[in-house]
């Protein structure tokens, strides 16, 4: 049978590190897709996520349960990613790096036989579209779109309340909206 | 704002199934009817599939085990001393932490100061000048000195008049005559 995640944080506090791994095994695609989501850039997204398990690890015996596990995760992968955007941001060359890194690797994607023409350039522009979000209006697009989050859950993880995660999605859907109007 | 531009405030959270029944099923109705709105929701629904195609796409291709050495390599190392106290005072300095310790800053500063009052013998700072403080007030050639002496909390006031204000005030009492 298998275990429930706060079945597994106890196993992980008492000191069982398999128990830590069966939650990383779970996570680990959901936890990179927020970073990629973040901060458009796949090397930059795994070291997030793994960051974030890593720091997951160190605090686990701090973590009370009071929300469940993915949440927490998801907070720590997004406060690793708002933080290493604005380190970037800082810095202009790492962020022209970051920029080619997305391009190339959304002409990857794009070499799947069944994706078309048309397909290609809405990933490419919706890229762009999603650089130029803040990173709050980055972040509740990607948590709603990724596991279809509830606002409550977005809020928790984000430390807003339901009706800010509400207009920030309304907001950050318009901006992609009037940006690839074109390609909808 | 027309009945249309407040639907589509409302489509998304509708959409995400955010909305309560009422509020449901008057979007529902509307988007139904009207080929704008409908059009609205489509445009929503193909971009979060877009961006969820996307990054899952991205997702696949990480493999598990050698994403789990390399946070495992992490958690075996050793931490250097600063990246331990770095962490520490990540987890010390959260945001409620600091909104609390900006008053308890100002209280404590205050209290520091106050202390002359209850405590005489006690200088904040070391051992302070005593000084006096001369302030004046000069007005219409009759000025006012306040002399302050803090060590025995003493205050003089001296009210004189000065030389160039006596010869004006004697110059307008030979015109005028006596004032009083």
């Amino acid at each position: 049978m298998e275990l429930s995640d706060s079945e597994l944080v106890k196993q992980c506090q008492a000191g069982e590190m398999s128990a830590f791994q069966e939650l990383a095994s779970r996570y680990y695609q959901k936890v990179y897709m927020v970073s990629l989501g973040l901060l458009r850039n796949r090397d930059d997204a795994l070291e997030v996520a793994q960051e974030a398990f890593f720091r997951a690890y160190r605090k686990i015996n701090s973590f009370q349960g009071g929300s469940s596990f993915y949440t927490w995760i998801y907070r720590i992968a997004v406060n690793i990613s708002i933080d290493t955007q604005r380190r970037q941001k800082r810095n202009p060359l790492d962020f022209r790096e970051s920029m080619d890194g997305v391009l190339e690797a959304q002409n990857e994607v794009a070499r799947d036989p069944f994706a078309d023409v048309h397909d290609r350039e809405l990933r490419e522009k919706l890229t762009k579209a999603i650089n130029e979000l803040t990173p709050e209006h980055k972040a509740v697009i990607v948590l709603r779109t990724i596991e279809g989050m509830s606002y409550k859950d977005i809020g928790e993880i984000l430390g807003c309340s339901e009706g800010t995660v509400m207009s920030r999605l309304h907001y950050a859907r318009k901006k992609l909206q009037d940006k690839l109007s074109v390609f909808l | 704002m027309t009945n249309c531009e407040t639907i589509r405030e409302s489509i998304g959270g509708w959409l995400d199934g955010e909305l309560s029944p009422g509020e449901s099923d008057s979007v529902r109705a509307h988007v139904a009817n009207c080929a704008a709105c409908g059009e609205v929701r489509r445009q929503l629904e193909k971009l979060h599939l877009a961006l969820k195609d996307q990054l899952s796409a991205e997702a696949a291709g990480i493999e598990f085990l050698p994403f789990w050495r390399d946070v495992q390599q992490r958690i075996n190392q050793k931490q250097a001393w600063h990246e331990e106290l770095l962490d520490w005072c990540r987890d010390f300095f959260t945001a409620p932490r600091i909104a609390w310790s900006v008053p308890a800053v100002i209280a404590l500063v205050l209290a520091a100061f106050s202390l002359d009052v209850y405590l005489p013998g006690w200088r904040f700072g070391g051992a302070r000048n005593n000084f006096a403080a001369v302030e004046s007030i000069d007005a219409h050639g009759r000025s006012v000195a306040l002399l302050r002496e803090n060590e025995s909390k003493t205050t003089v006031i001296w009210l004189y008049q000065d030389q160039e204000g006596e010869n004006e005030a004697a110059e307008d009492a030979t015109k005028s005559g006596p004032a009083f």
